[in-house]
């Protein structure tokens, strides 16, 4: 008897319930709709809806279904809890019988959620070691995170004409169609490294070397920002990812590996160089720059910034930012022509490097002028009892107009 | 009144009390405070009402502090390249305002409730520990203020709520924000303790004849859940703690890297603390709206046993789903795709919750009061935020969306969505029983409609901030990557920034509603909301004593079942009026009851705590003074009698003591 009652008091709730469902179907269409919409848009750079590479484009066949299942539950239960509002306010009924439930119904609808879950979970449990492969890695680059900017390291690699190790900074440059490792790790507090179009984030812990892959299908540039707060400037720690035709990424490789060309006697550039050997090389190495005496010039972070390094300048035109991906090392306009180009167009332009009429002349001479007036650092002297003295980021350096005019045109040199 | 002593009927023989050894005074000088008047009724209570609404002032207060610096970051971040907050400032405004709400408002808001309402809702005169639960409270409060001090002693902490290792290393976070911020939590984290153990023992113990636990009020069960979750939690974010204090102040190398120390042992510790947290938070609010739908539904809570173990669940599988906090830190697949299908896993039990609110209105006789519309609003907002959360249990999924304001978004419709809501339907709903009057409903709608709208426009828009990319934690974003269109970041940073002073609004109307309320409000009915439980069966507010007489529980939902009944033809008909069930246990008053008397040692215990934690910043003699302090408040408080002697009251007629004689019949 007892289960015949529960059944039966199942069966009206139930079919109410259904019939709410089927009236449902035109909402849960434009709930669908909707999130079609939104995948369609692609609006900020960093948009996580818009893969351009094979990780991105996993994770992203995983979610969208998960999004519309949540949309479309989200929207029953809002419909039924509104419905519930309008059709059992008081109107006078006597007071309702005092039910404790009905445990069918109850366990159904626990059963109900479990099992799209358990879809959910099996999906989510082959993408993960699906991303987490590495054995067809076809290129592997070290990536290191500091306060408040990101060094890349090419290893030594023949198969990319990389034949001694290229160390660069601002942007990640990879070739298109290739499976890319990056080894993170950190030299100070942990940073995250995050290409929203290419994968997704994986933090950069000091002590451990992490594992994040990216591959992307078409040239072109991919906006990314430090997702672990890393302090005082962690809003300003940017990347960007240069993906290249494999031809055009060994154009960009052989300029790295181009030997360092002095300025030409008695220009201003020649003078910035001796500027740049006095004040910039303390921190700031230049591959194949020599002093009058002909020694090479090791530069030497580590006496002066607590995390060590500071970001290498040799080729710096060959780089769309400066100072961590904060500034933009062109201006507003050339910067426009190489990030909305047509993946065909790209690789040439961005190849073309900085020259004088695209250089963000405003952002650059202000950095030289008081950096840490430009981005937040711990520059200070006053303020690095802690550290012993060596500041986190670049401090001010006190140059006179004429050496700034000295360096800039020094900078431009190193293409 | 501390002792109440009645005339005894002649029926009733007295018991032989053997008076407990006890000297007279504390260190042969200290006696127990006796007066019930003024300032000193609140220093050196130990009624568990008046430090639930201590409790209560102190976390609304550290809300609107909390809400300042909310709005200050929405400022900050209304438009691009924002100058309101240098980037140090807004770094220590993120950080403390997420550990003022956390710490300082919900914790505390749930624990004012849980003091209040659990001796009444389980028929209990007081708490198990007095003492301890005025020591709590207190050292909660100084926690609070010993954290917040910072702001005016160089700066406050400035490493994230989360405060991971190593950027919380004295290397990076070089003021002594982040010292007062450990020893703060550290402060507040003993309050916790000691109040968890205190509500356990009082739930498990002093429960009205009749009550097992399966009558319990679902509101009771919930804080239980809770307080077992505070006792295995807090001591682990305890240790992680002190080995931050030890790094930053005593030279320890726990999360310095350069001396082999892995940082991810902070994150570990800290979100085993900090997952069971989340639940900590959320919890009490269910346990809130699962008393108030029921009320204004007019019938039970549909599925009790599946809510309470439900909850139960979510204690214990709250306990393996911590690293879902550390997907993008490099753990390696097994453990990522583990701790992603657990998290699935405990969206089950909350689901379970949903439906069984949806359905305790399902053929029911609703009546929108405010209390019962900030519920409604409960489950439709926290539904979106559990959802949501859904999304980043799918592990990859996460990897693109932690750290952005998709999170932000999403624990803020589980956090304001869920748990503000609650607490706020417990202000309307309890307001009447705390302090006999009602709030002004009409306002309340105000107030409702304003912090829902003001919500939605704040977090709803942040979903799509933090899908189109934006992380957390940036003091200021920037044009060149805000993009254009409908979903560009600049115009919902501007909506998000609106909709936080809407959300002030709301938050405003309430404190005018307050006002209103004291200075002339109605004064409530016995039982405004035809309520279910055992607190509605005393006087509003409630008598010092609770209940004249301990009611036996027959039902679960017991006080409804004393004025309904169903008839012959199985309709539930009024049998009673709440004023003759109260009439029955005045009636049938206890002789004698013996209420606890206030003490002045758990505010000197608790005060010696601020005092050697300033001293361990600052200079070791006076950590060493404020050790002498706990020292004398801890001997104090074993040595001193456990009643004052009747020649401390004075005569009843004066009124102002703690002895007084209830004239009854």
């Amino acid at each position: 008897m007892n289960h015949i009652e529960s059944t039966s008091d199942a069966v009206p709730q139930v079919h109410m319930l259904g019939r709410v469902m089927r009236r449902l179907k035109p909402m849960v269409l434009g709930a669908a709709g909707t999130v079609f919409l939104a995948s369609c848009a692609s609006n900020a750079p960093q948009d996580t809806w818009v893969p351009k590479g094979p990780n991105a484009q996993k994770i992203d066949s995983l979610q969208k279904p998960v999004f519309a299942v949540a949309g479309i539950i989200g929207v029953i239960v809002a419909v039924v809890v509104t419905y519930s509002v309008i059709k059992f306010r008081d109107r006078g009924q006597p007071i309702p019988k005092q039910s404790h439930g009905n445990p069918a119904l109850e366990i159904t609808l626990t059963i109900i959620p479990a099992l799209i879950l358990a879809v959910v979970g099996v999906f989510t449990f082959r993408t993960v070691f699906d991303l987490n492969k590495t054995s067809d890695t076809q290129m592997i680059i070290n990536v290191t995170g500091q306060q408040w900017w990101w060094e890349y390291d090419y290893p030594a690699n023949n198969e990319y004409g990389i034949t001694q190790p290229i160390i660069t900074s601002g942007q990640l440059v990879i070739p298109v169609g290739t499976k890319v490792m990056l080894r993170q790790t950190s030299r100070d507090v942990i940073h995250s490294y995050w290409i929203p179009a290419l994968n997704g984030k994986r933090d950069a812990v000091p002590g451990r070397i992490t594992i994040n892959r990216l591959e992307a299908d078409e040239p072109g540039i991919y906006a990314g920002q430090c997702t672990e707060f890393c302090g005082l400037s962690h809003a300003n720690m940017r990347m960007e990812a240069v993906a290249l035709s494999k031809e055009d990424f060994a154009k960009w490789v052989s300029n790295q590996l181009k030997t360092y060309a002095a300025p030409a006697e008695n220009t201003l550039a020649k003078e910035g160089e001796t500027v740049f050997l006095n004040q910039c090389t303390r921190c700031h190495q230049v591959n194949g720059l020599t002093r009058a005496d002909g020694t090479p010039v090791i530069a030497a972070p580590d006496e002066n910034v607590w995390s060590g390094a500071a970001p290498n300048l040799s080729h710096l035109m060959s780089r769309n930012t400066f100072a961590g991906a904060m500034f933009n090392l062109v201006t507003p306009e050339c910067r426009t022509d190489v990030w909305k180009s047509e993946s065909l167009t790209f690789g040439a332009k961005y190849l073309a490097g900085v020259d004088e009429p695209c250089l963000n002349q405003t952002d650059l001479r202000g950095w030289l002028r008081n950096a840490p007036a430009m981005k937040p650092m711990y520059a200070n002297p006053a303020l690095l009892a802690a550290t012993g003295g060596k500041y986190r980021g670049m401090p001010n350096l006190g140059l006179s107009e004429s050496d700034i005019e000295k360096l800039v045109a020094y900078l431009l040199t190193l293409k | 009144m501390a002792i109440i002593e009645r005339p005894v009927s002649l029926e009733v023989q007295p018991l032989i009390v053997v008076a407990p050894a006890t000297p007279s005074s504390a260190m042969g000088a200290v006696k127990r405070p006796v007066v019930t008047k003024g300032w000193r009724q609140w220093v050196f209570t130990v009624d568990h009402k008046k430090l639930g609404l201590m409790y209560m002032a102190t976390a609304m207060f550290f809300f609107l502090v909390g809400g300042i610096e909310a709005v200050l970051i929405r400022l900050q971040l209304a438009l691009p390249d924002g100058k309101i907050l240098n980037a140090d400032l807004y770094n220590q405004m993120f950080t403390m305002h997420a550990t003022t709400m956390v710490f300082l408002f919900v914790m505390p808001m749930a624990a004012g409730f849980a003091n209040y309402f659990i001796p009444l809702q389980i028929g209990a005169r007081d708490v198990a520990f007095p003492r301890i639960n005025a020591f709590g409270f207190w050292a909660l409060l100084f926690g609070g203020l010993f954290i917040n001090l910072s702001w005016f002693l160089g700066g406050a902490a400035d490493g994230g709520w989360f405060m991971y290792a190593p950027n919380s290393g004295p290397i990076f976070s070089p003021s002594h924000g982040v010292d007062f911020w450990t020893f703060g939590l550290q402060i507040a984290g003993i309050a916790s303790l000691t109040g968890a153990i205190n509500l356990i023992v009082t739930v498990l113990n002093m429960r009205a004849p009749g009550m097992k636990l399966m009558r319990m009020p679902i509101f009771t069960w919930m804080i239980l859940v809770v307080q077992f979750l505070l006792a295995f939690a807090v001591p682990v974010i305890t240790v992680a703690l002190f080995l931050l204090s030890f790094q930053r102040n005593f030279g320890a190398t726990f999360f310095d890297v350069a001396a082999g120390a892995d940082p991810l042992l902070w994150q570990h510790l800290f979100w085993i603390f900090g997952h069971p947290e989340v639940y900590i938070l959320i919890l009490p609010s269910f346990g809130i709206i699962s008393e108030v739908l029921p009320v204004f539904s007019r019938k039970p809570l549909f599925g009790y046993p599946f809510v309470v173990f439900s909850g139960a669940a979510i204690g214990f599988v709250g306990w393996g789903v911590w690293a879902h906090h550390m997907f993008a830190s490099g753990l390696g697949p097994v453990s990522v795709a583990v701790f992603s299908i657990s998290t699935m896993a405990i969206a089950v039990p909350t689901g379970v919750k949903i439906v069984n609110w949806t359905l305790t209105l399902w053929g029911g006789k609703l009546w929108f009061t405010t209390a019962m519309k900030f519920s409604i609003g409960l489950i439709v907002l926290f539904t979106i935020g559990g959802l949501s959360g859904v999304t980043h249990a799918v592990a990859p999924s996460d990897t693109q969306q932690t750290d952005t304001y998709y999170i932000v978004a999403h624990f803020h419709y589980v956090l304001f969505g869920g748990a503000v809501l609650g607490l706020f339907s417990g202000f309307y709903y309890w307001w009447p029983k705390m302090f006999g009057k009602m709030l002004n409903e009409k306002l309340g709608t105000w107030n409702f409609w304003f912090m829902v709208v003001g919500m939605n426009l704040t977090f709803g828009p942040m979903h799509i901030l933090g899908l189109q990319g934006q992380p957390r934690r940036m003091y200021q974003w920037t044009e060149n990557r805000a993009g254009e269109g409908f979903f560009n970041l600049g115009f919902w940073n501007l909506i998000a920034s609106i909709g936080s002073l809407v959300l002030v609004v709301g938050v405003f109307l309430f404190l005018v509603n307050i006002y209103i309320t004291a200075r002339n409000g109605k004064v409530a009915p016995l039982d405004p909301w035809g309520a279910r439980s055992l607190e509605w069966m005393t006087s509003n507010p409630p008598k010092e004593h609770n209940f004249d007489s301990i009611p036996t529980v027959h039902h679960l939902d017991e006080f409804f079942h004393r004025k309904y009944a169903e008839d012959a033809n199985g309709q539930m008909q009024q049998v009673a009026t709440a004023e003759q069930v109260l009439k029955q246990l005045e009636d049938n008053a206890d002789a004698h009851i013996h209420m606890p008397s206030p003490s002045y040692w758990p505010i000197i215990l608790a005060f010696g705590l601020p005092v050697t934690c300033l001293g361990l910043i600052y200079s070791i003699p006076l950590a060493i003074f404020g050790g002498l302090i706990i020292l004398m408040g801890t001997f104090g408080w074993a040595l001193e009698p456990s009643t004052a002697p009747d020649s401390d009251f004075d005569p009843p007629s004066s009124g102002d003591t703690s002895k007084d004689v209830v004239h009854v019949g």
